[in-house]
């Protein structure tokens, strides 16, 4: 039996699929890109970019951590080698929170002056 | 899991449970499912980064006070823990690939080590707001007696007081000592407080006419036929920098909760790991827990740069 198990395992499916992740250099590498975004996002917010248009700063370190984030889920999460399945609720994950998003800020950016507060 | 499987491996994989086809269909069930709890887990947190978003977006300046009142090297440097806490996560799932238990067993143990640090360092900082009076509720901070050089008498005195002077500074330098020169306050009561220096970012929006709707009426003590005269009210203001030591608060608590959750989980994790549990076939727990690990990286991801670096810009003006 524990030498039936063995063939099975040489010919496993699960195998085959994760010898197409991106292996030790490319873990390191990714962390790499992670730490250079961090230290990236800390100095860019000592740099005041609100003069070229209002909200630069936040626009910037959004943009870096969104990059972080992509990073993070397509490699350290193997969300790139997953199936269609996975992608999907993923991506669904993140529409619904921007429909939260928009939805809630198409009230309060409309809203007259002063009705938030007293 | 892998014991139940036991009896049915007269025509399975080990591992594999006897509803699935085969270990890739049991795989990706299982993946799904992890999924669909971290989409959910998107929405709690999103739910909270909605009240930021409408909050920040009403009283930016604020925001910008609340957030130069947090340390940035401290929030810099749990990030970066994070982040190798992330890689030795991603590292053990590889060497569970590899069925290489020594390896899982370090990998686990390194990042438990991290998720301690990135605890112990968030330890730190809450002790450092309830010292200094930024914990918003009223009598839930350190009660500092009266007695000092500070004369502040009534309440709305107290709510002016500078513990922070060093702070911006040291973190805008990079210091890893920002605690040096710093001067404590009388804060008999306990209460949420804030620093004169807070104020100079209303004014620089009122000079600079980029103040909201929301703050023109928000910071303002209200003159003749109930409108705003333009007098910063110490109090009105406050508590719109009350809002955001809440925001924070909430979301790095329910962060921590979360990473606290996570290292129990490793733990068990280490155990199984230790018991050789995890081979080339059977590694879903690994990778599952992984994911979690994973997303609670991304939300510190998000709010590291939404609470500690919102507001430095504005300093730059002044030293640096």
């Amino acid at each position: 039996m524990a030498h039936q198990t063995e063939q099975q395992n040489t010919h496993s499916h699960a195998q085959e699929d994760h010898e197409e992740h991106i292996g030790i250099p490319g873990y390191l590498a990714i962390f790499g890109i992670l730490v250079v975004g961090t230290i990236l996002t800390y100095f860019v917010a000592t740099i005041d970019l609100d003069g070229i248009f209002p909200g630069a700063n936040t626009l910037v370190a959004l943009l870096i951590a969104f990059t972080k984030m992509t990073f993070v889920v397509l490699y350290f999460m193997h969300v790139r080698w997953q199936s269609k399945l996975i992608w999907l609720t993923t991506l669904a994950g993140f529409f619904w929170l921007a429909i939260m998003f928009a939805f809630v800020m198409q009230d309060y950016l409309t809203r007259g002056s002063g009705t938030f507060t007293n | 899991m892998a014991h139940s499987a036991d009896a049915h491996e007269h025509y399975h994989q080990p591992g594999l449970q006897h509803q699935f086809e085969d270990m890739k269909q049991q795989e990706e069930s299982v993946s799904i499912g992890m999924w669909m709890f971290l989409v959910q887990e998107i929405m709690f947190f999103g739910g909270l980064f909605t009240v930021y978003l409408v909050f920040r977006s009403r009283f930016p300046m604020a925001f910008a006070a609340g957030s130069n009142h947090l340390d940035a090297f401290w929030g810099g440097l749990n990030t970066l823990v994070l982040i190798v806490s992330s890689l030795t996560m991603a590292l053990t799932v590889y060497y569970a690939q590899k069925g290489n238990r020594n390896m899982q067993v370090i990998l686990i143990v390194l990042t438990m080590i991290f998720g301690t640090v990135f605890l112990g360092v968030k330890a730190i900082e809450y002790t450092d707001k309830y010292n200094h009076g930024t914990v918003p509720v009223d009598g839930w901070n350190k009660r500092i007696p009266e007695g000092g050089a500070t004369h502040s008498s009534t309440a709305e005195h107290s709510a002016l007081t500078l513990p922070f002077e060093t702070k911006a500074s040291a973190a805008a330098a990079t210091d890893a000592e920002p605690h040096e020169s710093e001067v404590i306050h009388p804060n008999p009561q306990g209460r949420f407080m804030i620093e004169a220096k807070d104020l100079e970012l209303v004014k620089q929006a009122q000079e600079g006419k980029f103040l909201t709707d929301a703050e023109k009426i928000g910071y303002f003590s209200n003159g003749e036929g109930n409108k705003p005269d333009g007098q910063i009210d110490v109090a009105k203001f406050r508590d719109k920098v009350r809002i955001f030591f809440w925001i924070y608060f909430v979301m790095t608590g329910l962060h921590a909760i979360h990473m606290i959750i996570g290292l129990g989980v490793m733990l068990w994790l280490l155990w199984k790991a230790w018991l050789g549990a995890f081979t080339a076939e059977y590694f879903s727990p690994v990778e599952t827990a992984g994911l979690y690990w994973h997303f609670v990286d991304i939300v510190w991801i998000f709010l590291f740069p939404l609470l500690y670096l919102l507001g430095r810009h504005f300093l730059h003006g002044g030293g640096h």
